[in-house]
């Protein structure tokens, strides 16, 4: 229920002259603003009550900034104002700055950037929650630490701001970070206060405020911002989990299409020593336009020798020969360690294309002994014949190959993390070991 | 609702609540009080200094499920700034404050100090000092003094639970928690009252009637 009409919109603005140079000046947030930096004269006026005092008298023009102030930008879709700058610095080493926004109907916010990217700032009205080794929780969202016992200090201001602010005025600080989100402490004895700041879309921004895009991360440019996400984490987690896949589809294919099928066995003896043994066996007829061939021979009652198996399968149409090589060997013995067997009686023998067609399969086959103690008499030799097999080997191969592009990003996403926390408290320590290594 | 005539202008006067003893008159800014069915001219109210405040006397709203209007503001300020306390009448006929600082609002209430046994606010009370930094516990919430300062009342308008004077300087202690809860102490040398509350959102208050700001769009949780 209101009460009668809504009155005549209130203008946004009050205007004032400064007392220090006479110009006429906007306050933008009258009511909220205590002190004004006048853009013409850059004196320091006190606005906190009617009468307008200086604080500090200058008389000289204040810098050009990159948002000038008085722009409005739209951020998350409310449209903003900035009304205040303020340069800051670590002693007057690593500056970076800070624009404050206001909308009367959403409160102030804060553009923070020291030329790598804009961080929005929103105050918060709790304090954070500790959360375990060094970490903070906001919102059910941890964060770590990255910088501790730091001290931020004013070097430059321009615009109005709520506060008094003083240039020289020094508080203590510490960030908190999860990618792309910075949780900020300023405090002193007086005051302490927590700010969350959203790392913003470069475009976003660009379009926001006329301002340039931040460049992109490069391997030995300047490092990313504490709380920038590594641009690789996603696609690393994206590709491993397609390498994976691979990995399995693979492995199914390669029982399916693997094995083998129309085994065929013939049997025949040789004896080690005993001279060459050949042996033709046929014909094998294979029905598919190309397939893979496995043989394989079991040499069962082989003792201290060896068998050498030279196969050779034969077209009977064109007489196109596919050679292959084998060799059964077994060798056991007794030493101090005890008993000892060495070499396998069964060799398996994989042709990867042969054509379809009737084959003889020519077997040349000579087995000897190895010292004394070697099979005397004839060994008998079981050949079996099939169509298809199970490469193994290739299945490896690209499992190797399926892994590398995942191994490439996430050897990227490495990089980037460890230039990202090279410059923490934390990192440091991490950074330094590392420089240490390689000074060795 | 009752409509009196201002004991110094003439013009009318409309009290919402019967539970409000004073009110600022809209057209000569006389403190006009109620005592009984008499009516006190309690002398002037300074005017209000201009600012962006988004709220508005008839502003209205919810508040965890209650509807409100806001019918009067005290502006307080101290050393370093000033702030707006907006009086909430709820209801149910009871009231709290919309307190509007740094761009930032919170809910309060009072709570009577009768009742209340923490040490810190007893030590308080009983005119004591605290540092900024010292808690204490109430109803199993951990208060922080965040913020202890000397405010004096700047201007006032619409009803009010109290003749605000300008010139009246009380000392004021603002308390933060870990949850967004908050609480604020403020005494006279008289008189001493706790307030407890929390931050709030404006646009989680579903505000209706604002005010309306020349060159601002109305944000979309007040359309």
């Amino acid at each position: 229920m209101s009460e009668g009409v809504q009155p005549a919109p209130a203008p946004a603005v009050k205007p004032l002259s400064c007392p220090a140079c006479g110009a006429s000046i906007e306050l933008r947030a009258a009511g909220y603003t205590v002190t004004l930096v006048c853009p013409y004269c850059s004196s320091v006026l006190d606005t906190a009550n009617p009468d307008v005092g200086i604080i500090q008298r200058y008389s000289k023009a204040a810098r050009e900034l990159e948002i000038p102030l008085g722009t409005r930008g739209t951020l998350k879709g409310v449209d903003w104002e900035a009304i205040g700058y303020l340069r800051r610095s670590e002693g007057g080493t690593y500056p970076w700055e800070e624009y404050l926004l206001f909308n009367p109907y959403h409160g102030y916010r804060w553009l923070v950037t020291d030329g790598r990217g804009w961080t929005f700032g929103t105050m918060l009205t709790e304090s954070p929650k500790y959360g375990g080794s060094d970490g903070l929780i906001v919102d059910g969202q941890p964060y770590k630490s990255f910088f501790r016992n730091g001290r931020a200090q004013v070097d430059y201001v321009l615009g109005e701001f709520y506060w008094r602010v003083r240039q020289g005025e020094e508080v203590e600080t510490a960030d908190y970070v999860r990618p792309g989100f910075m949780l900020s402490f300023e405090g002193n004895e007086e005051e302490r206060n927590w700010t969350l700041g959203e790392l913003l879309d470069g475009k976003e921004m660009a379009e926001a405020f006329g301002v340039d895009e931040p460049r992109k991360w490069r391997p030995g440019g300047p490092p990313p911002l504490p709380h920038q996400p590594s641009p690789y984490a996603g696609s690393a987690s994206t590709l491993g989990k397609l390498a994976l896949l691979g990995i399995v589809a693979l492995f199914v294919l390669t029982l399916i299409f693997g094995g083998s099928r129309n085994e065929r066995e013939f049997e025949f003896s040789v004896t080690p020593g005993g001279g060459e043994v050949s042996r033709t066996y046929g014909p094998v007829s294979f029905d598919r336009p190309w397939q893979a061939v496995t043989i394989k021979a079991q040499a069962s009652g082989l003792e201290n020798a060896w068998v050498d198996l030279d196969y050779a399968l034969v077209d009977r149409k064109s007489q196109t020969t596919y050679a292959a090589y084998a060799i059964a060997e077994r060798y056991s013995g007794r030493d101090s360690d005890g008993a000892w067997t060495e070499g396998s009686r069964g060799a398996t023998t994989k042709l990867a294309t042969v054509p379809a067609g009737e084959y003889d399969l020519v077997v040349d086959a000579s087995g000897q002994n190895w010292g004394f103690g070697g099979s005397s008499g004839p060994v008998p030799v079981t050949i079996s014949i099939a169509q298809g097999a199970t490469f193994w080997s290739n299945f490896i191969l690209a499992v190797i190959l399926l892994l590398v592009p995942a191994i490439i990003v996430l050897f990227r996403h490495a990089r980037f993390e460890t230039a990202r926390t090279a410059e923490s408290d934390q990192g440091s320590a991490l950074a330094n070991m590392m420089q240490g290594d390689e000074d060795e | 609702m009752l409509t009196v005539s201002c004991p110094n202008c003439g013009a009318d006067v409309v009290f919402r609540s019967p539970a409000l003893p004073v009110k600022v008159c809209d057209y000569c800014q006389t403190n006009v009080m109620r005592v009984g069915d008499e009516l006190r001219d309690m002398g002037k109210a300074a005017v209000l200094p201009f600012d962006v405040s988004p709220i508005r006397i008839g502003t209205s709203g919810r508040f965890d499920g209650q509807g409100f209007d806001v019918i009067g503001r005290v502006r307080w300020g101290w050393s370093d700034g000033s702030w707006n306390e907006w009086l909430m009448l709820f209801g149910d006929g009871s009231h709290g404050w919309l307190g509007e600082a740094m761009g930032q609002f919170m809910v309060t209430r009072e709570r009577a100090l009768d009742g209340v046994r923490t040490e810190m606010f007893r030590h308080l009370a009983s005119g004591g000092d605290i540092q900024v930094g010292e808690s204490g516990e109430l109803d199993g919430v951990e208060y922080i003094a965040a913020d202890i300062k000397q405010a004096t009342c700047l201007a006032a308008e619409g009803e009010l639970p109290f003749t605000a004077p300008a010139g009246w300087t009380i000392d004021s202690i603002d308390f933060r928690t870990t949850t967004g809860a908050v609480a604020s102490f403020q005494r006279d040398g008289e008189e001493a009252n706790l307030y407890l509350g929390r931050y709030v959102e404006l646009g989680e208050l579903k505000p209706q009637d604002l005010r309306e700001i020349t060159g601002w769009a109305m944000p979309r949780f007040a359309a």
